[in-house]
């Protein structure tokens, strides 16, 4: 597979931006958390000290940006993955089994396709809300709950391709072979389904991963996404927007998180086109 | 036969979502009457019998069953005095407006664009709008809201920023909620015309010196469609999970904003009929675009 220069780049910038996360902690910027009365709504400098600036509470911006990729990257593929444990499994059986299996999973998933989806998840959140301590216990966090939820809402699509996908490779001729040879149906499917079906889903998951990111977003715009002192980029435009009067000039609180969050989702396009072809 | 099976389908559906509602909420530890001071037990109990929460949980489904049929869903357990049907009659027209105006924008936006951008795919101004929907599509729904607002109502002061009045009220929530949406459209018309610009049949009628606009109306336009006529349900899901967010950014008192805050108040017989005509409404849209779609082609018709 040849990439070209963009799909280069994009590849870069994904990874300078993960090892960038990753090393948040040890990078020589100033804690997230700061505040500093004397330097609130400090505009971007770019080559002086608040580089991007710093929030209304007088917090660096790069430094909360930075901190921010970590949740909305964790969030992009940790969900992404409790999306793919779900939709996988399921739609490989409904694939492979086929027959009336296949049409009862296929009617179900187009049933809950017709439901909107958003409004059960944001009750289930605010619901759990009730149950937080007990849910701390057992090390279910804001963040963990969100993961699952995100999972919850987008294990769909990735259902239908692993169906599709099983379904083509049900025909081949060596899943046949294996059939009349007596294998276990349960060996099929690890052995000679579910390895043949990754270019698929690798795709898949490139496409999901930016729909993540947005649905945590959306979900820190109405107050139940990542809880303070957490930072996610989501979170950030939104206390960018909240900032946001004509009356003093903050515009950039809302800029740089969203510009960080459109150049990586941007990325992410660009690299799942690229598996695509 | 087919359009009564998708509608008892439809009922179906709203009748196990009402079900699942109703069981999520009521079965919460958390009550609507918690509040930072304990209630004296006694009052509690007087609001708990006021509204029917302290019959057996069977009892509660029945007479929220009957009231669903009634199209009654009780008093709200918030506003006070005040029947969520109301609530609903008064919301509902401002979200309808909402996302049908956003639809509409989204259509007539996106539609030509992407023929537009399909024909011109190898000159500058088509790669560039291509890539602006890219980048409409990577940024979430508010971002898009407070860039319009800080251009159109603080810089340059044509549109109010907030709340409900004329059209022009309107007018940066369609946008918001429609500009998106166009940009999927857009993607999708490009794809599907540049295929069809290489057909046959087009080759045939530039040959035989059509105009282009009669070409593109008859060869590419049509062709192009279906994908659109496809994505109308997951479009109406997509209008429905931004008018959260829209309605909340340009304090439209519509669903949405009803439904955030009886979901974070615990307002459960407001939530209950919000989801409700969500439910309803989503499944309608979804239906309307499924016949349309086999009404276009009838071969779909043939297979399910």
């Amino acid at each position: 597979m040849k990439s070209t220069r963009g799909q280069k780049v994009a590849w870069g910038f994904l990874i300078l931006l993960s090892v960038a996360a990753l090393l948040a902690p040890w990078l020589p910027i100033a804690d997230f958390r700061l505040m500093n009365a004397d330097a609130r709504l400090q505009p971007p400098q770019w080559t002086a000290a608040p580089v991007l600036g710093t929030d209304a509470e007088g917090r660096d911006l790069l430094a909360r940006v930075l901190w921010g990729a970590r949740i909305s990257l964790a969030v992009g593929f940790f969900g992404t993955l409790v999306a793919m444990l779900i939709g996988i499994p399921y739609g490989a059986l409904a694939g492979f089994l086929g027959g009336r299996w296949d049409r009862i999973q296929m009617r179900f998933a187009d049933a809950l396709e017709s439901i909107p989806m958003v409004v059960f998840v944001l009750f289930l959140l605010s619901i759990l809300q009730e149950y937080r301590a007990d849910l701390a216990v057992i090390g279910f966090g804001r963040l963990q709950l969100f993961f699952l939820a995100v999972g919850v809402l987008f294990w769909l699509p990735t259902a239908r391709v692993a169906r599709a996908e099983a379904l083509r490779l049900r025909k081949q001729p060596f899943v046949q072979a294996a059939i009349a040879g007596g294998m276990k149906r349960s060996a099929i499917l690890w052995r000679h389904i579910l390895p043949n079906m990754l270019p698929a889903l690798r795709v898949m998951l490139l496409l999901t991963v930016p729909r993540v990111i947005l649905m945590e977003a959306f979900l820190s715009f109405l107050g139940l996404g990542v809880e303070p002192p957490a930072v996610s980029w989501g979170g950030l435009a939104n206390d960018g927007l909240a900032a946001m009067n004509p009356l003093v000039d903050s515009i950039w609180l809302m800029l740089v998180p969203s510009i960080a969050l459109g150049l990586t989702l941007l990325a992410l396009q660009k690299v799942a086109n690229s598996a695509d072809d | 036969m087919r359009i009564v099976r998708r509608l008892c389908a439809w009922i179906f559906g709203i009748l196990m979502v009402h079900l699942l509602a109703f069981l999520m909420m009521r079965t919460t530890r958390g009550g609507p009457f918690d509040s930072a001071r304990a209630l004296d037990p006694i009052v509690q109990r007087a609001l708990e019998q006021r509204y029917g929460l302290d019959q057996p949980l069977l009892v509660q489904y029945g007479h929220a069953l009957s009231g669903l049929i009634r199209g009654d869903f009780g008093p709200s357990l918030r506003y006070r005095d005040t029947q969520v049907s109301t609530l609903l009659a008064d919301a509902l027209p401002i979200s309808l407006i909402l996302g049908g105006g956003a639809l509409l924008i989204a259509l007539l936006i996106g539609i030509p664009a992407g023929l537009y951008c399909a024909r011109r795919a190898r000159s500058f101004d088509g790669k560039f709008l291509h890539a602006g929907g890219a980048l409409l599509l990577a940024l979430p729904n508010f971002v898009l809201a407070g860039l319009l607002l800080a251009i159109f109502s603080f810089q340059l002061g044509w549109l109010p920023p907030a709340g409900l009045g004329g059209v022009r009220n309107f007018l940066l929530p369609w946008l918001c909620l429609g500009l998106p949406l166009s940009a999927q459209i857009l993607l999708l018309v490009r794809s599907k015309a540049k295929q069809a610009l290489c057909s046959d049949s087009v080759r045939h009628a530039t040959a035989e010196g059509l105009p282009p606009r009669i070409i593109v109306r008859r060869y590419v336009l049509r062709p192009s469609l279906g994908p659109v006529i496809a994505f109308l349900g997951p479009a109406s899901a997509a209008i429905l999970t931004g008018s959260l967010v829209i309605e909340k950014v340009f304090a439209l008192p519509g669903l949405g904003t009803f439904f955030v805050q009886a979901a974070l108040s615990r307002d459960y017989t407001l939530a209950l009929g919000v989801t409700v005509v969500y439910t309803a409404l989503l499944g309608l849209c979804t239906l309307l675009a499924d016949l349309l779609m086999a009404r276009m082609d009838p071969r779909l018709e043939a297979v399910s």
